[in-house]
């Protein structure tokens, strides 16, 4: 796979300009200035505020409410990484640029590089702002935190996130239905991941799930992190994560390819 | 009952342009003091360039805009006032893929409509078929829209807007983007409910269409009307571009230069195609014309091939209005 | 020439089928809108799994109430958003129908859709979760969750207005879902919130009956300190305002659109 990295990046700035520029004309559904007031401010706000009060309703121990607040501030990343990047095709699709994009030489790896850049910034964003709610208004203890291997932590998840959120998009290339497949990915990793209780809780049939979304590895890595454990211990973690990252980004990739083999013998690039 | 169907007088339309404060930035005139009425029972062509004021005009007649000022009665109603009495007795039929809903089927649709305009069930069960026979749906009255063609959409986009049996109908462009034998199909259900003594506002780009079809036709241009009158008189105000022709074998010189000497004649030219030259001459007198043009010929000695007089078209009334 | 009144009976009955016939021409496209109920129920029946009592009970029927809220505040925001994508905005305006009753019927059939959500929660609560379903009170269940379907409906139509007046149809669509999910009390006792959200809560329809539905199915329930005949009289009153509220907005929308001569800006 040929990858120029230099052009990569200057996609993926142009992309970033773009996004912020034409971002406020609505190009893209969530990029309007009140849709940022939704995705980053209160949905977190709201999702993180049920599951407390639920897990303290459920007579759940202060650490397993702290468990379940430090579960959802990193779930809401769901919103930009997942959501927004499976629907990218989609709505390409939809305005009807999607066959002038596959015309363009540009590869496809700087393309969804490029792409993908903006929304790492906003995953992060809204994990930290999620973090942000959980210290002032639910009160986390986050007095012996690690704040470098949390940031690592952040960051590797927003991008394997990303990752997971193209494997996704992909289906957008084949299917009609990339829209309900991103809005079951939004939550499905609430249930899954380990947000709100454990993944041994959860039935065994389900957890080859839990094992492929990164988001589980990267919670387990913001959670030491966060209780201020060592190198060893959150750099295991990390290693999962880039390892499942990279796994579901190279599955992205080959799968965009065949299925932009396929949709171009069976004609579905243009219709929705 | 009064003889007009519709009656605008002094009709205005301007748009706004708001900036971000809802302060009026600057005003777009799209319908400038018109006056127009429309007899029962006729069929009135509405033509003009993109932008005119067509759809303008058709979507105040059918109350789903507000004029600016002046007034529109429509079946004797004020279509500021009596919006939902003049609905009920009227329809629109809008030209184009839009209007349908695509997952239900033909049949499904129409029943649907009927409800909205509160046909009772007892009579639309008839009359759906009945108009499913009429636009030649049928045996597809059971598939859903979106396996219609285009032109199968239009005629059911006609039916639907016949579901409550009105006296008046709007019909925006219904033959846009059909291919040839969809068009005639629209325009023989258009004559046919013409025959059945409704009253018909149509708009189209189509010359030859409006030709065909209307009694009356108004002209408008950059929101103003600029003609109106049947499509004869129409062609008349263009009569001075009538072309005589008349082909030759060999050279036309002489015959071309005594032609210039006619009277009413106002151009002459002429083209070589292999062994004879046409000679076309431009007046409104085009059959007179040609008769002094043969027999100057057969006093020059050339021996005509063939010779034609053609009127000018409704599309060259057409262009010259607008373009003035 | 016809004149009088088209029949609104005629007219919502009409819509509702419509849009029902839309909903199985692809019935996919529910999943959207009962995901998120869905899913948060599943991970509540998780998280109440190790307390004892009915509170599982409780949860599937508060599920069933998110299921149904789902479905309802995503089809008003597309109530008219959907004429607007297929096309046929024009059409409907057209019609001598007053646009809220075109509305209701969709918005209707958007709540009963929610409630296949509802039976399939509680279907899997039952299956999965073992959670009994033994309904105290049928008959007072019954009238409960009608009532509350019927506010949930109004809700849905005042939602669908202020979508259409206030421009941010996405913005409210949502950013709503979960807040309410939170206030009317699906999950946990509104007890349990900051008192300014109590406030909110009250105001809300779908509070009552919720508690209105939860007082007959579960013996012994306290809930809010009222009977639960205070709980359907609130609920079906909150109905009333939401319906008058609604039929002022849609005056207004028709304005609008008449002036403008589409709802295409909005």
């Amino acid at each position: 796979m040929e990858l120029n990295i230099r052009r990569a990046l200057f996609e993926g700035y142009r992309a970033l300009i773009g996004s912020l520029r034409f971002g406020s004309r609505g190009t893209i559904i969530w990029d309007s200035w009140d849709m940022w007031l939704l995705e980053i401010i209160i949905l977190p706000l709201a999702q993180i505020s049920f599951f407390e009060i639920l897990a303290t309703y459920a007579n759940y121990s202060p650490a397993m409410v702290q468990y379940v607040v430090i579960g959802n501030a990193i779930q809401t990343m769901s919103f930009s990484s997942v959501f927004a990047v499976a629907n990218i095709t989609s709505s390409d699709k939809w305005q009807g640029t999607l066959p002038s994009i596959l015309l363009t030489p540009a590869s496809r790896a700087s393309i969804i590089m490029g792409r993908a850049l903006y929304q790492i910034i906003m995953s992060t964003l809204i994990s930290t702002t999620g973090l942000l709610y959980a210290y002032f208004l639910f009160g986390v203890n986050f007095s012996s935190a690690n704040y470098l291997f949390l940031a690592v932590s952040l960051l590797l998840t927003s991008i394997s996130m990303i990752s997971f959120g193209l494997l996704i998009s992909t289906i957008g290339l084949y299917m009609r239905t990339a829209m309900i497949v991103a809005n079951v990915f939004l939550f499905i990793g609430l249930l899954v991941c380990g947000v709100n209780f454990p993944i041994s809780e959860l039935p065994v049939w389900l957890r080859p799930l839990s094992y492929v979304i990164p988001l589980t590895y990267g919670l387990d890595a913001v959670r030491l992190s966060i209780a201020g454990a060592g190198f060893y211990a959150v750099g295991i973690y990390l290693l999962y994560l880039v390892i499942d990252g990279l796994a579901v980004f190279s599955m992205a990739l080959l799968l965009t390819k065949t299925f932009e083999r396929l949709a171009r013998k069976s004609g579905r690039l243009e219709i929705y | 009952m009064p003889e007009n169907c519709v009656e605008t007088s002094l009709l205005h339309r301007e748009y706004a342009n708001k900036d971000f404060f809802g302060r009026v930035k600057s005003t777009v005139t799209a319908l400038h003091e018109l006056d127009i009425s429309v007899k029962y029972g006729e069929l009135f062509g509405i033509i003009g360039p993109n932008g005119a004021g067509k759809t303008t005009t058709i979507k105040i007649l059918s109350t789903l805009l507000l004029p600016t000022s002046g007034t529109a009665r429509v079946l004797g109603m004020d279509v500021t006032r009596d919006l939902y009495r003049i609905r009920k007795n009227i329809g629109i039929v809008f030209g184009g893929e839009r209007g349908l809903y695509n997952r239900v089927t033909g049949f499904q649709n129409l029943m649907y409509f009927s409800d909205l305009y509160g046909v009772p069930p007892s009579v639309s069960r008839k009359k759906v078929p009945e108009l499913i026979e009429m636009v030649g749906l049928t045996g597809r009255e059971n598939d859903k829209v979106e396996k219609y063609s285009r032109g199968m959409k239009q005629r059911l986009h006609i039916a639907r807007a016949l579901v409550h049996d009105p006296p008046l109908l709007f019909l925006d462009e219904p033959t846009i983007g059909l291919d040839p034998a969809g068009s005639r199909d629209i325009r023989q259900i258009i004559n046919d409910l013409k025959k059945a003594g409704k009253s018909i506002i149509l708009t189209t780009h189509y010359m030859f269409e409006a030709d065909e079809l209307c009694d009356r036709i108004a002209v408008i241009s950059k929101g103003r009307l600029v003609a109106l009158d049947m499509p004869s008189g129409l062609k008349k105000q263009v009569k001075d571009i009538t072309l005589a022709e008349v082909h030759v074998y060999g050279d036309a010189t002489p015959l071309i230069e005594s032609l210039k000497s006619i009277e009413n004649v106002s151009r002459v030219f002429s083209d070589m195609t292999g062994d004879r030259t046409i000679v076309r001459i431009q007046t409104p007198d085009g059959s007179d014309v040609l008769e002094q043009a043969k027999s100057a010929a057969s006093r020059l000695n050339l021996k005509i091939i063939e010779s034609s007089v053609k009127e000018p078209t409704l599309e060259d009334a057409y262009l010259r209005m607008v373009e003035e | 020439m016809s004149s009088g009144e088209v029949s609104r009976v005629q007219v919502v009955k009409a819509s509702m089928i419509l849009t029902a016939r839309n909903f199985f021409a692809d019935p996919q496209w529910v999943i959207p809108s009962i995901i998120a109920p869905f899913v948060f129920t599943l991970v509540s029946l998780f998280l109440f799994s190790h307390v004892n009592g009915p509170i599982l009970l409780y949860a599937v029927l508060g599920g069933g109430m998110m299921g149904m809220w789902g479905t309802t505040v995503y089809g008003s925001g597309s109530s008219i958003g959907f004429d607007r994508w297929n096309g046929t905005l024009e059409c409907t305006l057209s019609a001598p129908t007053p646009l809220m009753w075109i509305v209701l019927g969709r918005v209707i059939w958007n709540t009963l859709e929610g409630s296949i959500n509802a039976l399939f929660i509680l279907a899997i609560g039952f299956l999965w979760f073992r959670v009994g379903i033994g309904i105290a009170d049928p008959g007072l269940f019954a009238i409960s969750t009608i009532i509350t379907f019927l506010s949930l409906s109004a809700f849905g139509l005042l939602l669908a207005n202020i979508v259409v007046l206030s421009r941010k149809g996405g913005f409210l669509t949502n950013g709503i879902e979960i807040p309410v999910y939170i206030a009317t009390g699906t999950m946990f006792p509104i007890g349990l919130l900051p008192f300014f959200v109590q406030g909110f809560s009250f105001a809300l329809g779908p509070t009552w009956g919720i508690d209105a539905i939860r007082k007959a199915a579960i013996a012994g329930y306290t809930g809010l300190p009222v009977s639960i005949y205070v709980d359907l009289l609130v609920t079906v009153l909150a109905t009333v305002v939401y319906m008058a509220l609604s039929a002022y907005f849609f005056t207004k929308v028709e304005k609008i659109a008449k002036r403008n001569g589409t709802l295409g800006d909005y």
